[in-house]
């Protein structure tokens, strides 16, 4: 029996990283769903939950850890992987401590990000 | 007595050991600076190669850090050639001016089937290494004219001021004709008279001399007449090998520390036909009119030895220099 598609959120105030990501990321079914500023990207969240969220960590308005503490705070089970740029890597660190799944460091390849999710849904579906 | 204290109480030809050390250094550095803004450029170029996910701050990060690296290599071959400081000054500053204008200047003609970012970044690599461009508008070709300016600076007065200072012998090893200079003992210690190839601990100069016939030298001061003269500056893991007196510039720079990513081979010569004699295989070599610069990176411990070893056999056979 078939899995049911994950359900993917990405954000990233950089235009570029939602319009590659999302048709790297569809390859295999899953449902993908690009936001360029986390207030939006939230708003949609309370809607209706992802599964696992994609998200920078420097971004203005709201950043990625703010986000990753209202996402847990709405929806313990969701997976959030950060996205970090060489001078966040500390602090990705950080927001691993405070309950994010994993992080991964621009520029980097869909096929690492994949293999993250991979990890993340074997967790979420035991 | 303290560092200082022992540099203020060394002699003329003690202090030209410090300098010719420090000359050394700086050129390691300069090498330094050079390597890095080649792993720029394949970083670079890995990244717009399609499967990388990256953003404007990405590529901006990326120019930025290949003008400041270029001005550290331009800053270096100004010490090690003052003269030429000027002129590769303001070719710096036209590249750094071509880089602001590709940060800051519209991104032209990206259709829909190119991004921005990518395109920006494609306009970058062109920028650092366009084979069509004009000379000295890109970043590979101001390194070329770097690397043969510093080398260049080392014929005519400077070959004569090193030559000048090993004449005296104190630095000649007593099992081989080499002068040898421990890079960061000898500057700041009375040179010993007696040195030996064999009491100097630098792995690359071992590797070097690994199959070169060693014997006792005659107490001359000076190179045995008819022989050519080669002076080795080491460190444990750094070879600068340099041939001194009249006849072709040669010069070897090695690094060999065991650790893959950071060991290389470095080699430049005046004398037409040299290199493809006495490299081994796998060197990348760039000609021009001045000379030819030969290098390899990344390189294993194993590669790096028998590459050394190779290279000793040929460069210590006289035939090789005979007629010079």
């Amino acid at each position: 029996m078939s899995q049911q598609p994950l359900r993917i959120m990405v954000i990233d105030d950089e235009n570029i990283v939602g319009k590659r990501l999302k048709p790297a990321l569809e390859k295999t079914g899953d449902v993908v769903e690009t936001f360029e500023d986390g207030e939006t990207a939230l708003a949609r969240f309370a809607k209706q939950p992802f599964d696992i969220v994609v998200t920078d960590i420097r971004m203005e308005k709201i950043d990625g850890l703010e986000i990753l503490e209202q996402i847990l705070a709405m929806s313990r089970q969701t997976k959030v992987i950060l996205i970090t740029g060489y001078a966040t890597v500390e602090i990705a660190r950080e927001a691993l401590s405070k309950g994010a799944f994993d992080f991964i460091a621009k520029p980097f390849k869909p096929a690492d990000l994949r293999a993250i999710i991979e990890r993340a849904a074997r967790e979420l579906r035991p | 007595m303290g560092i200082l204290g022992k540099l203020k109480k060394l002699g003329h030809g003690e202090t030209g050991v410090r300098d010719f050390s420090v000359q050394t250094l700086r050129f390691w550095k300069f090498l330094e600076n050079a390597r890095a803004l080649m792993e720029l450029a394949a970083d670079g170029r890995e990244k717009v190669a399609g499967e990388y996910i990256f953003d404007r701050h990405y590529v901006v990060s990326l120019i930025d850090s290949v003008v400041d690296r270029l001005g550290m290599m331009v800053y270096d071959a100004g010490v090690l050639v003052p003269e030429k400081g000027a002129s590769l000054y303001a070719a710096h500053d036209r590249l750094k001016q071509a880089a602001r204008h590709l940060i800051t200047g519209p991104v032209e003609s990206a259709g829909d089937a190119e991004d921005p970012e990518y395109k920006l970044l494609a306009d970058a690599l062109q920028w650092f290494d366009d084979p069509a461009a004009p000379p000295e508008k890109t970043v590979t070709a101001l390194m070329k004219k770097a690397f043969l300016d510093v080398m260049q600076g080392r014929v005519g007065a400077g070959a004569a001021k090193m030559t000048s200072l090993f004449d005296s012998g104190n630095l000649r090893a007593t099992d081989m004709d080499i002068y040898l200079v421990d890079l960061w003992r000898d500057p700041l210690t009375l040179p010993v008279r007696k040195r030996s190839v064999a009491g100097f601990n630098s792995i690359p100069l071992r590797h070097l001399l690994m199959d070169v016939r060693r014997e006792k030298t005659a107490d001359t001061g000076g190179a045995a007449p008819g022989k050519t003269a080669w002076v080795a500056a080491v460190d444990e893991y750094h070879l600068s090998l340099n041939r001194l007196g009249p006849g072709p510039c040669f010069r070897l720079e090695a690094l060999a520390s065991g650790y893959e990513p950071s060991d290389f081979i470095f080699v430049y010569t005046d004398r037409p036909g040299l290199l493809e004699t006495l490299l081994p295989r796998g060197l990348h070599v760039e000609a021009a009119a001045q000379g030819r610069i030969a290098w390899s990176l990344d390189m294993s411990a194993s590669a790096i030895e028998k590459s050394l070893a190779a290279m000793g056999r040929e460069i210590f056979d006289e035939g090789l220099w005979a007629g010079e």
